[in-house]
């Protein structure tokens, strides 16, 4: 499924069968919130070929968390949620199906302490909260296998756009280095002279 | 001169079942004897331009490595009375291209040295293992190690710390890198001696190939440029241009047939389609490594030899060894970047072995290496060494700490030969063929984990020395579950009753049938095996042309 920039009704139609996928029914002002950030996000015509609009949300928030955006940039510049769209799509389609189910029992948690299903519309504290129970699931460490993955991937893949991610790790892909390549060996090169 | 095609009806001299570290130089040699030679070869054949960076297909998706999400599931157990579990990686790792491991290999050449061949004779019997003396000395493999550093090409640099050598390396070795620079005054402060790493790696051109451009996608990638001395680059197309020799790709071996006199007559394969093929040959020589070697024996038993084929010993698949390791991880004030260039530049042998007062047996050595193959991900999915953080601002801060300014000081060690550490085939689980799955069960020595943490201890004091911030070790305390050094399993020996090939490679059960790979290691050496894999391979090529010559196959 493609979502490009979409209509009112395309997008009441996607996020109904993210209900449905969600075995809850969202409740009406949650659908409008939902809306509202789905809208945003389109913003920039990003295009999903694998994941709904409302789950790509869902999955860049809590990939954000894992990564967030601090002094250096996190998930969510790097377009990490692009990187696991892609792959959930191709080489990590298995993972699908239980990604799904772990995203909807998330919300079913998020729904009843907040009264509202969206895990992208709590604060990055509640978020933290939230994951640190779950952390030690399955569904949380496909996640952050998904996130880091796509956070220090080749950004053809989807992610690590403008190569953030290497940016912030301190590694640059390059074809060829000379020594020296670190201080120390510099400082031993300088002694030398 | 054209790449040579054979029918399949007709008997070639030789066939050759994998063409890695020891295929390709059997093949290369028996070619350009002039005999009509065969290789069948599981993968692809990847050139330098097939290569890239892309650390998501080589690390976790088995682009250059047989796992189970190729359709090669593996099954692992400690102890033979357990049922192997199905794992979620493959416990023996493995290429699967022309050039086998060689071409994604970090390239580090250590010869083995004198002892290694009569330790067993040096230091008695060890309880609980198969400890024993290589039929052949270092004395009558030198001249091999010679021709690998000669003919695969070989940098370094020949030293007091070398065992006894005829010839000097043909260049000098890679320069150092900062984790080089730490362990070489770490070790002068203590009293020993790092050298410059010996490498399968070229320091500049030679025999047509360029130097190495440093770009640090070395250890787990195929080398972009071709400097890396792989037998994909250095020795088969040599083996294509004899016009003896055909290369047959995507070609999966399914049986070694054998005719009532007891002699090896055809093998039998499938193509990528699954076509089956059968290709007569009048002596095989199989290269498959220390796994799938004896995979196959095992596979081609008959009522003749209902245990597996060249098994009348029992040893078939048995005393597999994998060289332990230790890891320490030191974290330095200025940056290391460790990622760049080839994976280690200097290594100590100071404890090649350790001394028999310790009361175990061991010994290795010790290099430096980034703490995760100089790749991103790799490390930030694993998760830093120094802190506890798997998600969140303190993750992302330790990982890009760590990446640029740590390093790790990791021993190679000994592994002891036992009758329960094996491959076998998995009753139940099956590979994307259809054939019983590689079963393999594993449990360290006592000696084994008493060398390791020797090994960690040292790494300690040198990471101390070396003025490292923070210091954490680590090695498998539980025991090793797998690894990419697969030795053993059809150990050589004079012994037909112990020992499954001669000290020229001979099944003694089966006079036209050859195992050379890492299979045929009586004892594990100290961490680096491919050297001694080459080496074997041009010595048993050599007596092959012999053999054949006067017509004794």
């Amino acid at each position: 499924m493609t979502n490009k920039v979409l209509t009112r009704r395309e997008f009441l139609r996607t996020t109904t069968e993210t209900a449905r996928n969600s075995l809850i029914l969202l409740s009406a002002p949650a659908l409008l919130a939902a809306g509202q950030q789905a809208h945003a996000a389109m913003l920039a015509g990003e295009e999903l070929t694998t994941l709904t609009v409302i789950e790509a949300i869902e999955f860049e928030a809590i990939a954000s968390r894992i990564i967030p955006t601090d002094e250096t940039p996190g998930a969510k510049e790097a377009g990490v949620i692009y990187f696991i769209d892609n792959v959930l799509g191709n080489s990590r389609a298995e993972l699908l199906p239980e990604l799904r189910t772990g995203l909807s029992q998330l919300q079913q948690s998020v729904d009843s302490k907040f009264g509202n299903p969206m895990f992208s519309a709590l604060t990055a504290d509640q978020q933290d909260s939230l994951l640190q129970d779950i952390e030690k699931t399955t569904f949380f460490t496909d996640v952050r296998y998904l996130a880091v993955a796509g956070m220090f991937s080749m950004p053809s893949l989807g992610g690590n756009r403008d190569r953030v991610g290497w940016e912030v790790m301190g590694f640059e892909d390059r074809h060829a280095w000379v020594s020296p390549y670190g201080y120390y060996d510099a400082q031993q090169m300088d002694s030398e002279k | 001169m054209a790449q040579a095609t054979f029918p399949t009806r007709q008997e070639v001299d030789f066939v050759v079942v994998g063409s890695g570290s020891a295929g390709g130089i059997v093949a290369r040699e028996l070619a350009m004897a002039g005999f009509s030679t065969v290789v069948l070869e599981q993968g692809p054949y990847l050139r330098p331009s097939d290569f890239n960076h892309d650390e998501w297909a080589v690390t976790q998706n088995e682009e250059l490595a047989w796992g189970p999400r190729k359709g090669h599931p593996q099954t692992f157990r400690r102890y033979e009375h357990e049922k192997a579990e199905l794992s979620d990686r493959a416990n023996l790792g493995y290429a699967h291209n022309v050039g086998g491991s060689s071409v994604h290999f970090s390239g580090n050449f250590w010869r083995l040295r004198p002892i290694d061949f009569m330790e067993r004779s040096v230091r008695g019997e060890i309880s609980g293992t198969t400890f024993a003396d290589w039929p052949i000395s270092y004395e009558e493999l030198e001249p091999y190690y010679t021709r690998v550093e000669w003919e695969i090409g070989i940098s370094g640099l020949a030293g007091p710390w070398d065992p006894p050598r005829s010839r000097d390396y043909p260049m000098e070795p890679l320069p150092p890198k900062a984790s080089g620079v730490l362990l070489e005054q770490a070790a002068s402060k203590l009293g020993w001696t790092a050298y410059p790493q010996p490498h399968a790696i070229l320091s500049k051109a030679f025999n047509g190939r360029p130097g190495c451009i440093h770009c640090g996608f070395c250890n787990g990638f195929g080398c972009e440029v071709g400097a890396k001395s792989s037998t994909a680059e250095a020795m088969i197309p040599q083996a294509l241009e004899s016009g003896n020799c055909e290369l047959r790709t995507g070609c999966t071996v399914s049986r070694v047939e054998t005719n009532s006199a007891g002699r090896v007559t055809e093998v039998v394969y499938w193509e990528e389609d699954g076509t089956e093929q059968s290709q007569r040959a009048k002596a095989v020589v199989l290269c498959a490594n220390g796994a799938e070697t004896p995979r196959l024996l095992l596979l081609s038993e008959t009522s003749r030899a209902p245990n597996g084929l060249a098994n009348s010993s029992g040893m078939v698949g048995k005393n597999l060894m994998f060289n332990g390791g230790s890891n320490t991880a030191g974290m330095f004030e200025h940056p290391i970047n460790a990622h760049k260039s080839v994976a280690t530049t200097r290594v100590i042998h100071d404890f090649y072995s350790i001394d028999p007062s310790h009361g175990f047996y061991g010994g290795g050595g010790i290099d430096e290496r980034h703490l995760a193959r100089g790749l991103p991900m790799s490390l930030a999915l694993r998760g830093p060494r120094f802190s506890d953080a798997s998600w969140g601002s303190d993750f992302k801060k330790a990982v890009s700490q760590e990446f640029t300014h740590a390093c790790s000081f990791n021993g190679h060690t000994t592994t002891l030969p036992q009758l329960t550490n094996n491959v076998s085939l998995d009753p139940e689980v099956k590979d994307m063929w259809g054939r019983p799955a590689l079963r393999t069960t594993f449990m360290n020595h006592p000696d084994d984990f008493a060398t390791m943490k020797f090994f960690a201890e040292r790494g300690e004091e040198l990471m101390e020395a070396a003025g490292a911030t923070q210091i954490a070790s680590s090695y498998a305390s539980e025991g090793q579950n797998g690894g990419v050094h697969l030795l053993g399993t059809c150990r050589m020996g004079d012994d037909p009753e112990n020992s499954v090939v001669n000290r020229f490679n001979r099944a003694h059960d089966v006079p036209n049938l050859f195992m050379v790979d890492g299979s045929s290691m009586t004892t594990s050496g100290r961490g680096q095996p491919t050297m001694t894999i080459m080496a074997l391979a041009f010595r048993a090529a050599d007596n092959l042309i012999q053999s054949a010559k006067r017509g004794e196959i």
